[in-house]
């Protein structure tokens, strides 16, 4: 579609003697120079992303320990999964985090955005500090955080509480703090990058809008529920949608934390995520099929995410 | 007066935000006795090395009770260094593999069309919906089949080919003019040349949006080297993190070596995000994170 070339300049190939060549050997010729350079992407994409999903939906099908071959066992997967205790705990985890990952996340990321928003050089060494959890806060912190909420005497956080006269909390040893405590390192890890997402989105809004309001005699409270919510709407659902999507896949914290307890779910499972179940039923207790299964359940649930996104706002283009 | 009183609770955040790391950086330069002392230290007091490497507990030295060793000593077998090693190279390689291939495969569906690669087109498209728990199985398999547990081609090769690079690229291929390929193809230039001496020198800012989160996810990659990596030499920085964290909860002791690897860990994306602020806000704003 792009060539304008008259067609003997396409190929590098030297003219043929015969008036018509053979129509594979033609197509060769033509196609030669494109075909070998998108090869190698080609058989990796095939090799890890194509034929993976099929295999993967076919093991849903069957119950495999990755040892004898897999036996075809229909939708029992599915059905075991939706009544499985375990599955819906972590389903019900893994909701609670996403939601209060992605609501606490977006509201604090939009205030920081009002409010160091500007071109001084103050609002840009805020943003600094907000936004370096983003791109330096992943597996280093993360026990740098088991330490700060430890119940011991040297817990920060339990030792601030003891100057305020509380009593120091279990953090990590009791289910009820399971969740609350990972939500805080989420946000603590996302609301700078949402933060720089609706910097973006509010320098997009036409500033005469605002002088406009002004002059009109619109107060800021005003001016901010009039002009910028709606005209932010296309940035608040996608930071939204993505801070779903990100939290439901979330596995790195949820491992980590509870790395030191011998269930991969922490204390009574108040911390099993639906990823972090996957990886137990797949490669602790060898049930391939049961986790593949798991994981065409969470694609379902990503694929209704994604769904709300586009219905809600059709702002999912990427530039 | 009032805008400042408004913003105080949020400069107030800004400094918790910013603990972990103060804690972090000041607490892998103390001692061990400081490190759990109640209440804590705010400032290092007795400043120390230790928890990188401790003579004391050198091979040959006089072992004396109540020493540790620091964290370039605790994986005898290979060292803290070959895990830092293996996530340079590892992260490197997947960073420039990837970024060439996906534009190498972008430039030709747009610029080198053949017969089928708008099909392939949309199978990238909507590969791009699958998240990777899906393939984390399978993939295992295949790598175990291979024979490939325990290699630096597990690591590498099943996230090189990545459809959002491909698709990232694309857009920006297509605002480079027809006329300046063609030009190129009349003067004789191949198509690997024109991608690589026209194609990816215009591509440059596309390169560095798509390079950051490529290289964030790599660094930061703990699960896939969980499953395929059981050995000591092939061992990333997550990986040696995990198995420190581990041990602490033994004795509390190991929080020295402990800060001292998140330290290591953490430092080489500080100083590149101090030094290419810029375009990591420009990267990550793009959108393009959410492969």
């Amino acid at each position: 579609m792009t060539n304008h070339l008259p067609a003997s300049l396409q190929s590098a190939a030297p003219p043929t003697p015969y008036r018509r060549a053979h129509p594979v050997r033609r197509f060769l010729v033509q196609h030669s120079a494109a075909l070998i350079l998108v090869t190698p992407f080609l058989l990796l994409f095939l090799l890890f992303t194509i034929w993976p999903v099929l295999r993967s939906l076919y093991l849903s099908f069957t119950d495999y320990d990755a040892i004898s071959s897999p036996s075809l066992t229909g939708l029992d997967n599915y059905r075991t999964l939706l009544a499985d205790p375990r599955f819906l705990k972590a389903l019900s985890n893994t909701a609670t985090y996403m939601l209060g990952t992605a609501l606490l996340s977006t509201a604090l990321g939009l205030m920081l955005a009002l409010v160091f928003g500007g071109q001084r050089l103050s609002d840009q060494v805020m943003r600094a500090c907000f936004f370096l959890p983003s791109v330096a806060g992943g597996v280093g912190l993360i026990s740098v955080f088991k330490w700060l909420f430890s119940s011991e005497d040297f817990g920060l956080i339990n030792t601030m509480r003891q100057w305020l006269h509380l009593d120091p909390v279990r953090f990590l040893g009791s289910p009820a703090y399971a969740v609350p405590v990972l939500i805080v390192l989420a946000v603590w890890g996302l609301m700078g990058y949402n933060m720089i997402m609706f910097v973006a989105g509010l320098r997009s809004i036409p500033g005469d809008i605002y002088e406009a309001a002004a002059i009109d005699g619109a107060t800021p409270a005003q001016r901010f529920w009039r002009i910028t919510l709606p005209l932010l709407r296309p940035t608040l659902l996608f930071v939204l949608v993505t801070s779903m999507i990100g939290a439901f896949q979330e596995f790195f914290s949820f491992y980590f934390l509870f790395s030191d307890t011998s269930n991969v779910g922490g204390i009574l499972d108040s911390g099993l995520s639906l990823v972090v179940y996957l990886y137990d039923l797949g490669f602790r207790h060898l049930q391939m099929g049961m986790a593949s299964a798991l994981a065409w359940i969470l694609f379902i649930m990503l694929l209704l995410l994604t769904a709300l996104n586009l219905k809600l706002g059709r702002i999912n283009d990427v530039d | 007066m009032l805008s400042t009183l408004l913003r105080l609770p949020f400069y107030l955040l800004a400094v918790s935000v910013m603990i972990p790391y103060y804690w972090m950086a000041t607490n892998a330069f103390k001692t061990v006795p400081e490190i759990v002392r109640n209440p804590p230290t705010w400032w290092v007091h007795t400043f120390t090395l230790h928890n990188f490497y401790n003579p004391l507990t050198a091979p040959g030295a006089a072992k004396s009770s109540g020493e540790f060793q620091g964290v370039f000593q605790i994986f005898a077998n290979t060292g803290f260094a070959q895990f830092y090693l293996n996530s340079v190279v590892i992260t490197l390689l997947t960073v420039v593999g990837s970024l060439l291939l996906a534009s190498l495969v972008a430039y030709v569906l747009v610029k080198r069309p053949f017969p089928g690669s708008r099909l392939l087109f949309y199978l990238l498209l909507g590969s791009m919906m699958i998240p990777w728990e899906v393939t984390i199985i399978p993939n295992f398999l295949t790598v175990r089949d291979l024979g490939w547990i325990n290699s630096y081609q597990a690591l590498i090769l099943p996230g090189l080919a990545k459809a959002f690079a491909v698709f990232f690229f694309r857009q920006a291929i297509l605002g480079i003019p027809d006329d300046l390929v063609d030009a190129a193809r009349i003067d004789g230039a191949g198509e690997l040349r024109i991608w690589w001496s026209i194609v990816l020198p215009m591509l440059r800012p596309a390169l560095a949006a798509i390079a950051i989160p490529v290289m964030l996810g790599e660094w930061n990659n703990y699960l896939w080297p969980l499953l395929v990596i059981n050995d000591d030499a092939h061992q990333t920085l997550p990986l040696a993190l995990g198995k420190l964290a581990g041990n602490l909860t033994y004795d509390p002791r190991g929080a020295g070596p402990m800060m001292a690897a998140s330290f290591l860990v953490s430092l080489p994306m500080v100083v590149v995000f101090l030094f290419f602020q810029r375009q990591f806000v420009q990267g990550l704003a793009s959108g393009a994170t959410k492969g």
